[in-house]
């Protein structure tokens, strides 16, 4: 039985959204959640297997819910729900961890089968996540001489093949379509994708650290 | 031996001063000098003194030959006294009852009556061998009587120059022209009696205050006058006028140094006005005070006018004024030559009357040490920075060896001239000289330091304009700031209650035209949000989406989908308005083809003319085609003219082509708006720049940079 975390501020679509989860993960136990700090104390008791998280929420930002995840229970699989469909918001959720969204307007069979795909491991990628995610990758690179003597920062580098796949993502491709350019699978397109995430949220996450270690020495 | 102290001595005055002697140089001039240069300028700078020394004493022998009065001078008229018969005396009229002495003219006390203080009677004979014509009368002309003359003709008193008891009347620098009345004169033999009274030189501080009389003559009137006048001239007139120059440039110099805050200027500007003040002391001639305060007052002058010498010298070539070792011996200067001014009176108090002559010489040649030692520094210390000072102090040293020398060796005896010197006009000069320099020097730091204001003023100006520009930069951007925040904050108002509504209404309701109107509604609100606060894209990335969006539709559609970018790309930038514009007549074309059409094929093609500023895009599929209207025109109901409209509202175009069986074609051409988009771009820049701590990248091509 899949535990399934559940956060959004308004009902109906809380209700609309546990009915969605219930049909893609039947059986499963969901733990529903309007507001960010009791997610967080949910976060602290249960072990989940799925969260779906909202980003604007009356007390906060789903991306904190989706960082703690991140850090405590490092297997679940956060999916941001939201209305937004900019990079500028989804990327700082995908940095903190999270494995894939979920645009809310959508209907419920187009959902249901996005979360199912990305419950099987094979998370969405946008043309604009994709460009911003080379382009966070490129700024790391160029970034790098400075801080290659802190060995505390794991150097995280895209492999030649995660970037084709990002590029042609970029120009606007869809993934089935790159995986019939590329001659791969739609799994092994689908690995690339999930590698993609996990590297941008490790090398967000010692960014992260890097940032406030040096905060902390400038306090000192 | 004594070359090696004096090696020391040099290195340990080199060690206190040479840091602070580059940096302390007025005329702003450093040009360090190695120590064999040094010397070997040392030695030129002396050679040029010894030259002008020189020169100046063999002018000074000259001018007094020249001005001494010869027989000649007078004309042949002229009956010229070299003997009198003198009688030591304090009557009123010609002592005969006491017995004389025949005494050589000029007489000096010191020699024929040593020690005398009081009055002498001089009896010279003279018979008128001229008579005087109809229009000539007979004059006297005595050219030096200290300190003052009485003059009798045949026992009848005709002339006094002061007053003749103490104090008496000082007037051992003028000469006295006594005209000689006709009743008076006798045929034959007549007697001038000049009674003369005066102080010994042990009671007077300087030779020339010494009693004595010099030469007499007799002779007709208007030549004795204009011999007179011509030594009134030289020696007084000349005299005050030089002195009234000091003056003033003696206060010019205060002002400046007052203006500058230099010490040394102040101590110039004391020394030019305490020399005026003693060139001018013949301009009192009957002072109310002894003859022994006078010469006091006079010789205590010496000191102060010393100490503001050196000061000077001291000061003007950069000395103690960083080095603390040197600040000290400066302090020690200045004790000992304070305490002179003061040492100076008690010693002349201390040795009494008869010994002012004596005290007062030997602090002459202290004095006169000194001073050698002071320029001797300067001229050390400037040889090795300041090229025109070390000339001009070169012949400074020059001049001042021979005023001195001959000043001393006349005080001691050792020169026996009268008349007119040099030194008495070679001194202003040189002050004019230095204070001429020191202007110079001041006009040069005033001319830099205006040069400094100016370019100081030109940098101000730059700046300040800068700074306008900047603020008109900020303003620009801070207007953006707040438009974009607004915009920001419409966008989250819309997203949290238009949305979330919207959103309710799409889940919950049952019926499904509902559902989708409201589906609709909120991604055309999505749109025009993103068209209020989105970032201008470059065309790549715009084309990109639209890919994306319409392969994934069409494809869920199970619609063949063929996309053609002619150029793969393309950096030109397009502004959000225009993006979602172009977003929604490319939805409301798939819609209508997804809905409409029942294609199964649809080919897009892109292209960009950037010759023309534009950018094609062509919507093609084999579908029905788009029935007609009665009126011939293009169903209204597949949202032909809304896309049209926006086309228009982008100053674009939308041509739709389309028949029964031959599918439709929409042609959509649209305007790059460089310039406009770059602008906002280069703000965004800006903008990112100052305000972005994580890199969040340029609007440039993030393709460009990878494999």
């Amino acid at each position: 039985m899949k535990q399934i975390l559940l956060l959004e501020d308004l009902p109906e679509i809380r209700a609309w959204l546990k009915t969605l989860a219930l049909q893609v993960f039947p059986g499963a136990h969901i733990s529903e959640s309007a507001r960010v700090h009791d997610a967080l104390e949910l976060v602290n008791a249960v072990r989940f297997d799925v969260a779906l998280c909202d980003l604007g929420l009356p007390d906060g930002s789903g991306v904190e819910v989706v960082q703690a995840l991140r850090e405590k229970q490092p297997d679940v699989q956060s999916v941001v729900v939201t209305i937004h469909d900019d990079d500028e918001h989804l990327f700082p959720a995908l940095q903190a961890g999270a494995f894939g969204y979920l645009l809310k307007e959508q209907s419920r069979e187009q959902l249901a089968e996005q979360l199912h795909r990305i419950s099987q491991g094979e998370p969405p990628l946008s043309p604009s996540i994709a460009r911003r995610v080379i382009k966070y990758f490129t700024a790391q690179a160029s970034q790098q001489p400075i801080s290659q003597a802190d060995s505390v920062t794991p150097h995280v580098q895209l492999t030649d093949r995660e970037n084709e796949v990002l590029l042609r993502v970029a120009k606007g491709f869809t993934l089935p379509e790159i995986g019939v350019q590329l001659n791969l699978s739609r799994h092994t397109i689908a690995d690339y994708v999930k590698q993609i995430y996990r590297k941008l949220n490790v090398s967000s996450r010692a960014e992260a650290a890097l940032e406030a270690q040096r905060l902390g020495l400038f306090r000192r | 031996m004594l070359q090696r102290w004096w090696q020391n001595l040099l290195n340990r005055t080199r060690s206190a001063t040479s840091a602070q002697a580059a940096l302390e140089t007025p005329s702003g001039t450093v040009i360090p000098v190695s120590r064999a240069g040094q010397w070997l300028l040392l030695t030129l700078g002396l050679a040029l003194a010894w030259v002008v020394g020189w020169g100046l004493v063999v002018l000074n022998q000259e001018a007094i030959r020249l001005s001494k009065p010869t027989l000649a001078d007078g004309g042949a008229a002229t009956l010229l006294f070299r003997d009198a018969w003198a009688v030591a005396s304090s009557a009123s009229h010609y002592p005969l009852d006491q017995v004389g002495q025949s005494v050589g003219l000029p007489d000096e006390w010191s020699r024929s009556h040593p020690s005398y203080e009081g009055s002498i009677w001089y009896r010279v004979h003279f018979d008128t061998p001229i008579q005087p014509s109809t229009d000539k009368l007979l004059a006297a002309y005595i050219e030096r009587a200290c300190s003052n003359v009485e003059v009798h003709l045949n026992g009848q008193l005709l002339y006094r120059g002061g007053r003749m008891t103490e104090p008496v009347a000082r007037n051992c620098d003028q000469s006295h022209v006594v005209p000689l009345p006709s009743f008076l004169l006798r045929t034959g033999s007549n007697q001038l009696d000049l009674k003369v009274t005066g102080y010994p030189i042990e009671r007077v501080t300087a030779r020339q205050r010494a009693g004595g009389l010099d030469e007499v003559r007799v002779g007709p009137l208007q030549d004795m006058q204009r011999m007179h006048q011509d030594h009134e001239f030289w020696s007084n007139t000349v005299s005050q006028v030089i002195a009234g120059i000091l003056v003033v440039l003696g206060l010019f110099a205060l002002g400046l140094a007052w203006v500058r805050q230099l010490s040394y200027l102040t101590y110039f500007g004391l020394l030019t006005i305490g020399w005026s003040l003693m060139t001018g002391r013949w301009w009192i001639n009957e002072l109310p005070v002894s003859n022994a305060s006078t010469e006091v007052l006079i010789a205590m002058m010496f000191a102060p006018m010393t100490a503001f010498a050196i000061k000077f010298l001291l000061g003007y070539s950069g000395h103690g004024m960083r080095n603390r070792k040197a600040r000290d011996l400066t302090r020690q200067v200045n004790a000992i030559l304070w305490a002179q001014c003061l040492l100076l009176p008690l010693s002349l108090w201390l040795v009494g009357v008869n010994g002012l002559f004596l005290v007062a010489r030997l602090w002459y040649v202290l004095f006169a040490l000194e001073l050698f030692v002071a320029i001797g520094y300067f001229l050390w210390h400037s040889g090795r920075t300041r090229k025109p000072e070390f000339w001009l102090m070169s012949v400074a040293l020059g001049v001042v060896s021979a005023v001195m020398g001959i000043e001393l060796s006349f005080q001691n005896g050792l020169l026996r001239v009268w008349g007119v010197h040099v030194t008495y006009f070679v001194m202003p000069v040189l002050y004019a000289v230095v204070a001429v320099r020191l202007i110079q020097v001041y006009a040069g730091a005033l001319k830099t330091a205006e040069g400094a204001r100016n370019q100081l003023e030109k940098r101000v100006q730059e700046i300040s304009a800068e700074i306008e520009r900047n603020f008109n930069q900020i303003a620009e951007l801070r207007v953006e700031q707040i438009a974009e925040k607004e915009r920001k904050r419409i966008a989250a108002d819309l997203h949290d209650d238009l949305g979330a509504k919207l959103l309710t209404i799409v889940h919950t309701s049952d019926n499904d035209r509902i559902s989708t109107l409201a589906r609709e509604a909120l991604e055309e609100m999505r749109l025009s949000v993103r068209g209020l606060t989105g970032r201008p894209m470059i065309l790549s990335d715009a084309l990109a989406d639209w890919r994306a969006e319409v392969v994934s539709r069409l494809g869920q559609s199970g619609i063949e989908i063929e996309w053609r970018n002619s150029i793969d790309e393309v950096e030109e930038p397009l502004s959000a308005r225009t993006y979602v514009q172009t977003t929604r007549i490319i939805r409301e074309a798939v819609s209508n083809i997804i809905k409409h059409s029942q294609a199964s094929h649809v080919v897009i093609h892109t292209d960009v003319h950037l010759e023309h500023h534009d950018f094609l895009l062509v919507i093609q599929d084999n579908g029905k085609g788009i029935p007609m209207e009665l009126d011939g025109r293009l169903d209204r109901g597949h949202g032909m003219t809304s896309m049209k409209h926006r086309a228009k509202q982008l100053n674009g175009q939308c041509l739709v082509e389309s028949g029964p069986g031959f599918g439709t074609v929409i042609r959509l051409t649209l305007p790059l708006e460089i310039a406009v988009v770059q602008q906002k771009v280069a703000i965004e820049h800006t903008q990112a720049a100052s305000t972005a701590s994580i890199p969040d990248g340029a609007q440039g091509s993030p393709l460009g940079t990878t494999p």
